[in-house]
């Protein structure tokens, strides 16, 4: 009975996947070619992965907290709640603030006036130069809390004894974390990283679409806004779809990398 | 206490620092949305001293109880669909041998990393050849099957650890296999059956793509889709964009406040299995 | 057995990869459906029968007041006619054609779809979603819509002028301008430049405008560009007849750029909407803007007419729109997959008769696209003024580039002049590069245009 509902559930699903993979014929290879050709994808594509650059960051950033966290002796649930709340925001809210607090006589530039340091303000999504990273910062500033919440988790599991032994042993900060911590968190470290890094790949449009909407001068397209409009706007699906399918292999090229420099690192630990 | 005091003061300003940047532009919405424009424009951080409502109402006599409205069947639906499902897959891929379960397992895995815009294209021509297109129907489809390789992913692995001598015994008992699953089963699984419901609302609300492509018509709008239209007809009145904002993130804000527990082990429970 | 799942698991991402790749690869052709023949003839029901229309529009952000002129004429319309219910669903300007093009493709949605004038009709109608309005009403009623000829196809009029749009007026304070000690709105393009500069010094914003979006870059192209190219270069220059890069096409690139190095602009403008920096005008903090002509009115309230010049931008060419605004007409079109062309088409007739044609002024300001409007209606000078410029207006230039075209290359060099980060000469080669590779992804185009150029 449970199989047979099984098969029923998973048949559902099934129907949702094949449908979606299916739909073919034609002049086959030739649109794949249009697409690679197309200066406006291949800069897409290099936005994606130049927003790759912003996952060190993020983990560092996410670890540095975490760290914090799990040593501050009170108010640690306080700054939890606070740090992981924009992660739970919805990402069209987050967007739309931001795309408030970052014009040039935003949020915070004015912010960053009333502090003495003007000078550092920028036309944060109106120039070409900025956008890219101002896109990517609203994106660390939203993930990070996934991140401290995961290794915090981690590291209230692990026994404090560990950490005792090694202070005794007059280990600073920084050798204190660098030696023992980061070995330990290496597993749940590589998951966040495949997590984050398929968000930065393939799960970007929600902020683009509201942050930029891939502007200014197309300095912030990446593979999904190019897809939506392409399919959309332009009127191509055709074309949208043998964009879609450089994508899909490109994610799946990606996750075969990582597991095989994971089966990799796991040899060598033996 | 044996670490120096400097470290210490160090650790609680940083701490300080990204609790701050984490909270002020959702302050900044807040007290926004309860002030005037031209008292926004020329004091952004400043207090509500005069909170007004005014803007709320505006948002509120807009759309937005329709798109509200919309956003909660939609994820109500296709997250009571997904763990139904879910539940039953992932008892089937627990306990059952088959052929091919392993591979099967791992494809579901493996799908977890499809980029959705990969499947707006083929998905709308079907909706289309269906007849579709603005349905919730196709849309709770599509959410559920995005949904359903993480969900199955993270029960089966739960309903391993359950042992199995408890439900061989059961069965001894003379129970059926339905029975099993639903009195002893479920009941053990409330955890993390409550996370996944909170992790996929979470995902559902949120999601801005599918909704803008498939459902277009003002009556089955999502509270998502409509704010960036919504955004784009009050550009000028920031004050109403912002009491929006603040509208569409309230029912997730009550649940994380509520929820933050399942919230956070769900995320964590998905990640050490993935490890 | 951890290593050996990760190496099935390994394997089968693969395999998945190949046979993911394999079957939406193959994805292809099939987007375009044929075009509907049009079938008006089935919608001639009996007028008893309860119908219903959905009509998505665009709501009233260039012409104030328009939400309510369209209630009220649903309201009169639905009272005349018991048995008909219309439905209005706004769309916003980034969704306008993704929308339509969507519900197009679904083959289900508006009955009555607002559609921008010239290609961005004619695109539409191209790719058989828009049953002609000329078949549905008549040729002898079609000939009052104003500017019918830029959506005019094969001889028939493809959509019902519904307003004109004046495109696109400079409005000038002049009381900001008194404030830099310039006495007169300048009728010049160096006379521009030089005010520019002066208002600068004083700290005082000369234009104000808004690029984030990317639309304005489209106005920008008509103003500045119908100075020294026509319709017919422009359209010759899609063909292949013509390059984008040949002097005349290009001049306004460099022209945009001397105004920015003159400081002409808002310094916010790479980072706001046009309406927000519009408002920048409205609050005094800028001398000069440019806005949609059916917006005139709200603007000469909002700060006083007696302070407002409304004039084409000052010239610096001779070529069809030099010192001149551009006409179109945002138009009404029924589609081609209603169930109820009759009744569509019958409500936009409805929408032309002499008493909702008034009220449409009185309600927006806006002039009404057809001929039999009284125009003794109009008595703000400034208005007088603007009907006449839109009468003898030249042709709206952005109306006449495949609207892909529009975004890629003039929205996208636009907003790189501005930001600094492209020159004149690269904005023009990048627009001469995307329409040839337009004409590759998309051979329908060239042979729709050619029509269109030949008649």
């Amino acid at each position: 009975m449970a199989v047979l509902l099984l098969v029923f559930g998973y048949g559902t699903y099934r129907l949702v996947t094949e449908a979606t993979e299916r739909k073919g014929r034609g002049v086959g290879l030739q649109n794949v070619r249009i697409v690679l050709d197309d200066p406006l994808f291949r800069s897409a594509i290099g936005h994606n992965l130049r927003l790759l650059l912003a996952l060190p960051i993020l983990t560092a950033l996410a670890l540095l907290v975490a760290i914090l966290l799990n040593e501050a002796l009170r108010g640690w649930r306080v700054h939890r709640f606070a740090v992981f709340l924009p992660y739970v925001l919805p990402i069209p809210v987050v967007g739309v603030i931001f795309s408030q607090v970052l014009t040039l006589h935003g949020v915070l530039n004015q912010g960053l006036d009333a502090i003495g340091l003007g000078g550092l303000s920028e036309d944060w999504l109106g120039q070409p130069r900025w956008a890219l990273s101002a896109v990517g910062a609203v994106i660390v500033w939203k993930e990070l809390g996934f991140g401290v919440v995961l290794f915090l988790s981690r590291l209230l599991s692990l026994p404090a004894d560990v950490f005792e032994a090694a202070r005794v042993d007059g280990a600073g900060f920084w050798r204190l974390h660098t030696k023992i911590t980061l070995p330990l968190l290496r597993p749940i470290i590589a998951f966040y990283l495949v997590i984050e890094g398929i968000t930065l790949v393939s799960w970007v449009f929600n902020y683009v679409f509201t942050l930029t909407r891939g502007g200014p001068a197309d300095a912030t397209q990446v593979a999904e806004t190019y897809i939506y409009s392409t399919a959309t706007t332009y009127n191509a699906p055709s074309l949208a779809a043998s964009a879609a399918c450089v994508l899909m292999v490109g994610v799946f090229a990606m996750m075969v990398a990582f597991t095989i420099a994971r089966a990799r690192l796991a040899e060598d630990d033996r | 206490m044996r670490r120096p005091r400097l470290t210490t003061s160090i650790s609680q300003v940083l701490l300080w620092l990204f609790t701050l940047a984490a909270l002020v532009p959702v302050y900044v919405m807040v007290s926004a949305s309860l002030r005037t424009q031209s008292d926004f424009l020329n004091h952004p951080f400043g207090l509500p001293l005069a909170p007004s409502l005014t803007s709320f109402r505006t948002a509120l006599n807009d759309q937005f109880p329709r798109w509200l409205f919309n956003s909660l069947v939609l994820s109500g639906g296709s997250v009571l669909v997904t763990l139904a499902f879910a539940s039953l897959a992932a008892w089937g891929f627990a306990r059952h041998r088959f052929r091919g379960r392993e591979t099967l397992l791992n494809v579901i895995v493996a799908l977890m990393v499809v980029p959705p815009v990969v499947l707006v294209v083929p998905l709308f021509l079907l909706g289309v050849q269906l007849d579709l297109i603005n349905t919730f129907r196709l849309v709770i489809v599509i959410y559920v099957g995005l949904m359903l390789p993480f969900s199955i992913y993270m029960l089966t692995a739960y309903f391993r650890t359950v042992p199995s001598a408890l439900l061989d015994a059961a069965i001894v008992d003379g129970a059926t296999e339905v029975q099993v699953f639903r009195r002893i089963v479920l009941p053990l699984s409330k955890a993390p059956l409550l996370t996944l419901l909170v992790v996929n609302l979470l995902w559902v609300w949120n999601e801005l793509l599918i909704a803008l492509v498939f459902l277009q018509s003002d009556d089955s709008r999502t509270l998502m889709a409509g704010l960036t239209a919504f955004q784009n007809r009050y550009n000028l009145d920031i004050p109403v964009v912002m009491a929006g904002l603040t509208l569409a993130t309230l029912p997730i804000f009550i649940l994380y406040l509520f929820g933050q527990r399942y919230f956070m082990r769900g995320l964590v429970a998905g990640a050490i299995k993935g490890e | 057995m951890r290593n050996n799942r990760r190496r099935r698991l390994l394997a089968v991402g693969g395999a998945l990869a190949i046979a993911a790749t394999a079957a939406a690869c193959g994805s292809s052709g099939s987007g375009t459906g044929t075009p509907t023949t049009a079938a008006a003839t089935g919608a001639s029901t009996a007028s008893a029968a309860p119908v219903k229309l959905t009509m998505w529009w665009w709501g009233d952000q260039e012409a104030a007041g328009l939400k309510a002129y369209v209630a009220e004429s649903v309201k009169l319309y639905e009272t005349a006619h018991p048995n008909i219910t219309i439905d209005t669903v706004l769309q916003s300007t980034d969704n306008l054609v993704p929308a339509f093009q969507a519900a197009a493709q679904a083959k289900q949605g508006p009955d009555i779809q607002y559609f921008w004038g010239g290609i961005y009709t004619l695109e539409p109608y191209w790719a058989g979603s828009i049953t002609p309005i000329s078949d549905l009403v008549g040729a002898a009623e079609a000939d009052h819509y104003v500017n019918r000829s830029e959506v005019t196809a094969e001889g028939k009029v493809v959509t019902a002028g519904w307003y004109i749009q004046p495109s696109f007026p400079l409005l000038v304070r002049t009381d900001v301008l008194a404030r830099a000690g310039i006495a007169a709105a300048p009728t010049s393009w160096d006379e521009l430049i030089s005010d520019c500069k002066t208002l600068r010094g004083k700290g005082i914003t000369p234009i104000a405008g808004g690029i984030k979006d990317g639309w304005f870059g489209g106005w920008l192209y008509s103003i500045l560009g119908s100075q020294s190219a026509s319709a017919a270069d422009v359209k010759s220059a899609v063909i292949g007849d013509a390059k984008f890069t040949d002097p005349g096409q290009a001049a306004w690139w460099a022209k945009l750029k001397e105004s920015v190095d003159a400081k002409c602009w808002n310094d916010d403008i790479g980072s706001v909407d046009l309406y927000q920096g519009q408002q920048q005008w409205s609050d005094g903090k800028a001398a000069m803007t440019v806005t949609a002509g059916t917006d005139v009115r709200k603007f000469l309230t909002q700060v006083g007419a007696d302070k407002v010049v409304v004039s084409p931008l000052p010239p610096f060419g001779t070529g069809p729109g030099a010192n001149k605004l551009g006409s179109t007409s945002q138009t009404l079109g029924v589609t081609s997959f209603s169930q109820h062309k009759t009744e569509a088409a019958a409500f936009i007739t409805f929408l032309h008769t002499q008493e909702r044609l008034q009220a449409f002024y009185k309600a927006t300001g806006a002039f009404p696209a057809d001929d039999r409007f009284d125009t003794s209606a109009i008595v703000e000078p400034q208005l007088k003024a603007l009907h006449d410029l839109a009468t003898s207006g030249a042709p709206y230039l952005e109306n006449f580039i495949p609207s892909e075209l529009d975004a890629k290359a003039v929205f996208v060099g636009s907003q790189g002049i501005f930001a600094g980060t492209t020159t004149p000469e690269k904005a023009a080669a990048d627009m001469q590069a995307t329409i040839e590779r337009l004409r590759t992804t998309n051979p329908d185009l060239v042979s729709n245009f050619k029509k269109w150029a030949a008649q």
